[in-house]
């Protein structure tokens, strides 16, 4: 069994997304052969291709955008659909991260990734959806199954397993172990540093262009 | 053919003829009476389509705005610029960085889409996800869930023609359920949501 990895974020380096992939890896790389890959833009590369089309499973990591799927990674999907897939038996798995603290909110965003798994003729095998990511990369990891990516880690570890055992799982929604007045209090903090940082002033957070 | 439909309960109040592209004004002029009128919140009501029909033949009643694939769109890269660097606008300058300020300007905002596994193409997906700016970076609890704040004060009505040679109930009942998610993202309603086999049957009603 090969285990491809994709990483669905626009981003190239220090994604919820790629945090979370590696946590994955951390389950399932001892004892089954993986390949890492991204699907960063519109553009699905040559090596991209190959990697996907080497691997039995899918295991997609992305970010909710507005309720749903990227656009990029949309269209990604859309270019793989059209693709003669009828001999493989891909089994695709979805984990999708969300700056709000409910993991539920990321639920059509892998309702997409189903539906796009009916299309293509592949087997939906679960997902994870996971809140407060928005400062996930940032996190410390505590040994022992303690800290505020604690559940996280937990969701991620039973998802290692049905992918290696090849089992269907239902989807998991989990959020950081933070209360979630803090986890707002926090973000809304980092908003003011970072636009100070960029010159501006708090009050400029609520601009009104016209 | 509509398979599947939500009763209006948001019914623009102004009948305006002005129309606009999203770069060029294309027609312009008043309704039959020669007036401009405003809704009950004293806004001129403005309709703004999101739409990935380039050759865009549906007829529009009323004030709108458009935007339609007219060059290359960049895909929204997560860099928060359009609240930390120049709040309400989004950073990537592409002719489509504007959407959240059209955004404060309409009354009902109307997708005008194939439909992509329940959701919307790419095209009217990246303008979406281009247009965050729309919204506040600070959070609120509504439906004792976390959202954006609001930036502005118009309410907006949210209406969907997808189209589609093979869309599924399932992707129906998906699309649907985004909708509403939506609305709730944006703090406005759902006026309409429907679904036809072939976008040239829309050219035949009126929006």
């Amino acid at each position: 069994m090969k285990i491809a990895l994709i990483n669905g974020s626009p981003k190239m380096q220090r994604s919820a997304s790629a945090t979370l992939l590696e946590e994955l890896q951390l389950s399932i790389s001892e004892t089954a052969e993986v390949t890492e890959t991204a699907l960063h833009t519109s553009d699905i590369s040559e090596d991209v291709w190959e990697k996907l089309k080497s691997a039995d499973v899918w295991v997609f990591s992305y970010p909710l955008y507005v309720d749903g799927i990227p656009g990029h990674l949309l269209s990604c999907l859309m270019q793989l659909e059209k693709e003669k897939w009828q001999e493989k038996e891909i089994r695709v798995y979805g984990i999708v991260n969300c700056g709000f603290y409910e993991g539920i909110q990321a639920e059509f965003a892998l309702t997409l990734l189903k539906n796009w798994c009916e299309k293509c003729g592949f087997l939906y095998a679960g997902g994870i959806g996971v809140g407060g990511g928005g400062g996930l990369a940032q996190m410390p990891k505590v040994q022992g199954g303690h800290g505020p990516r604690a559940p996280i880690e937990k969701a991620l570890q039973a998802m290692a397993v049905s992918i290696l055992q090849q089992k269907t799982q239902e989807n998991r929604y989990v959020s950081v172990a933070f209360p979630r007045f803090l986890y707002r209090m926090a973000a809304q903090t980092g908003w003011r540093r970072w636009i100070k940082a960029n010159g501006g002033k708090a009050k400029d957070l609520g601009k009104k262009p016209e | 053919m509509i398979h599947g439909f939500i009763p209006a309960s948001n019914e623009p109040s102004a009948v305006l003829a002005r129309v606009y592209d999203s770069d060029e004004r294309t027609q312009a002029g008043a309704g039959d009476d020669g007036v401009y009128r405003e809704n009950e919140e004293g806004r001129t009501a403005m309709k703004l389509i999101i739409t990935d029909i380039e050759d865009f033949r549906i007829p529009v009643e009323g004030t709108y705005e458009i935007i339609k694939p007219q060059g290359e769109i960049h895909p929204c890269i997560g860099c928060f610029g359009c609240w930390v660097k120049t709040p309400g606008k989004c950073v990537i300058r592409d002719g489509y960085e504007n959407t959240g300020i059209q955004m404060s300007r309409c009354t009902e905002l109307i997708f005008v889409s194939r439909c992509c596994y329940g959701s919307f193409s790419p095209f009217v997906k990246t303008v979406q996800d281009r247009a965050i700016s729309y919204l506040h970076p600070d959070f609120v609890l509504r439906k004792g869930e976390m959202h954006h704040k609001r930036r502005y004060q118009n309410r907006i009505a949210l209406s969907a023609y997808f189209y589609g040679e093979d869309i599924t109930d399932t992707e129906k009942e998906t699309a649907q359920k985004l909708m509403e998610a939506n609305a709730d993202n944006y703090d406005g309603t759902v006026k309409q949501i429907s679904f036809y086999t072939d976008a040239r049957e829309l050219e035949d009603m009126t929006l």
